[in-house]
């Protein structure tokens, strides 16, 4: 026996994973559907998804960098304050006192651009597949949600590190609101919490990047992967093919 | 019916007699199993897929530091001012047209378009060849899309105006 199936087969092992031990398809059926880590995923797919062509894998792509930004932004967290006093020399400091923190910051600002790609390519490579047909078509509405969000989500982080290139790249940004007809001033006003980016659009944005938004992505994610995972088995063979 | 004797086939009590044919023989049976196990064979891919993700960031990384320019000076406007790169093309697009049209019927087409998109096209067909329409709408979409980007991003200089990206680089990520 060996030293891993010692410790499956042991009094702790047991309990930890109240499966049978692994010997037939059905098994590891059973064992994945009572693990916690696993019930994101269906039990089968079709076997076409396992193919490059078939996904591009860019839904798996978006979740990882979506991970990756969940723990740099964390550390982040952690040497930052939200004020225009503080935030333009929290920012130097993070690069040059912080253990890893330029690193940390790289990592951050590169899965974020990425991440955008990601969704995007995501939604044309779903697009082409035909993915959005019947009976599929509200995860894609949820989807196109998502990817508005993700790019919220990188627009408000935008701001955070409060130079010349944040602060601009808001104040144009946000300039375009206000060609919404009839209230485009308020919807403006009401994004940069002001007439211009200042302390108030700081504290906003940066509440909307660390709370507000991720907290609205992940129980978007939620419902998203849980459709993905009831329809696994309902995408078509051959689709997408000529 | 049920004051009738019981009809006996093939040592088999008949219940009762549908008329049309069995829903079984309607539906598409797929010609053999084509599902496989999630574990191991997806999630072997995905972990590969994830661990090829991790290995980019920290290349790119490693190799490119995040940009930080002076502190923000509200008195100060760089020239040009550039919005983020995934709005580029809503400002490439402010430049060429009203704002009307540029700032409100473009990117309210465009989202409503895509959530609306399962809704308008109905064609079952997944296959490119049988759904021309779409397909072609939204490759010219794209194609457009990536072209303001870029033409934004690195072809504009100051005040807007035009310029090489080998002779002058204006571009920020």
């Amino acid at each position: 026996m060996s030293i891993g199936q010692r410790i499956r087969r042991s009094t702790v092992g047991r309990s930890i994973s109240r499966s049978p031990d692994v010997v037939t398809d059905r098994d590891r059926a059973t064992k994945h559907w009572a693990s916690f880590l696993l019930h994101i995923y269906p039990v089968k797919v079709r076997r076409q998804e396992l193919n490059f062509r078939y996904s591009w894998f860019l839904g798996v792509t978006s979740m990882v960098l979506f991970g990756s930004l969940f723990v740099s932004g964390m550390y982040l967290m952690f040497f930052y304050v939200p004020s225009p006093a503080t935030a333009y020399g929290d920012i130097q400091n993070l690069q040059t006192s912080v253990a890893f923190g330029q690193f940390i910051r790289n990592v951050h600002r590169w899965s974020a651009h990425l991440m955008v790609l990601a969704v995007a390519a995501h939604m044309s490579r779903m697009f082409y597949r035909g993915a959005y047909k019947p009976p599929r078509e509200f995860n894609w509405v949820i989807g196109v949600v998502l990817l508005v969000l993700t790019m919220l989500m990188s627009f408000t982080g935008y701001l955070l590190p409060w130079d010349q290139l944040a602060y601009w790249a808001i104040t144009v940004g946000a300039s375009m609101a206000a060609f919404v007809p009839w209230m485009g001033a308020q919807v403006q006003a009401t994004l940069i919490a002001g007439d211009q980016v200042g302390s108030a659009t700081l504290i906003r944005f940066y509440v909307l990047h660390v709370a507000v938004l991720p907290g609205a992505m992940v129980i978007l994610l939620m419902f998203h992967l849980w459709r993905w995972r009831k329809d696994a088995m309902l995408s078509q063979p051959q689709e997408g093919r000529a | 019916m049920s004051n009738q004797e019981p009809q006996i086939v093939g040592e088999r009590r008949v219940l009762g007699i549908v008329p049309g044919r069995p829903p079984v023989g309607e539906r598409k049976d797929p010609q053999q199993d084509d599902s496989v196990m999630v574990w191991p064979h997806l999630l072997v891919r995905h972990a590969v897929v994830s661990v090829a993700v991790l290995l980019l960031v920290l290349i790119l990384a490693v190799l490119f530091d995040a940009p930080l320019r002076d502190i923000a000076n509200p008195t100060v406007t760089p020239n040009p001012e550039k919005a983020p790169w995934y709005f580029i093309a809503l400002q490439e697009l402010l430049a060429q047209f009203h704002p009307m049209v540029a700032g409100v019927l473009v990117p309210g087409a465009i989202i409503i378009g895509l959530v609306a998109l399962p809704y308008i096209d109905r064609n079952e067909a997944t296959s490119p060849g049988r759904r021309k329409v779409a397909v072609a709408t939204f490759t010219i979409f794209i194609v457009v899309w990536i072209a303001l980007t870029i033409i934004g991003f690195a072809f504009r200089g100051p005040s807007w105006s035009w310029v090489w990206p080998w002779q002058e680089w204006y571009g920020v990520l």
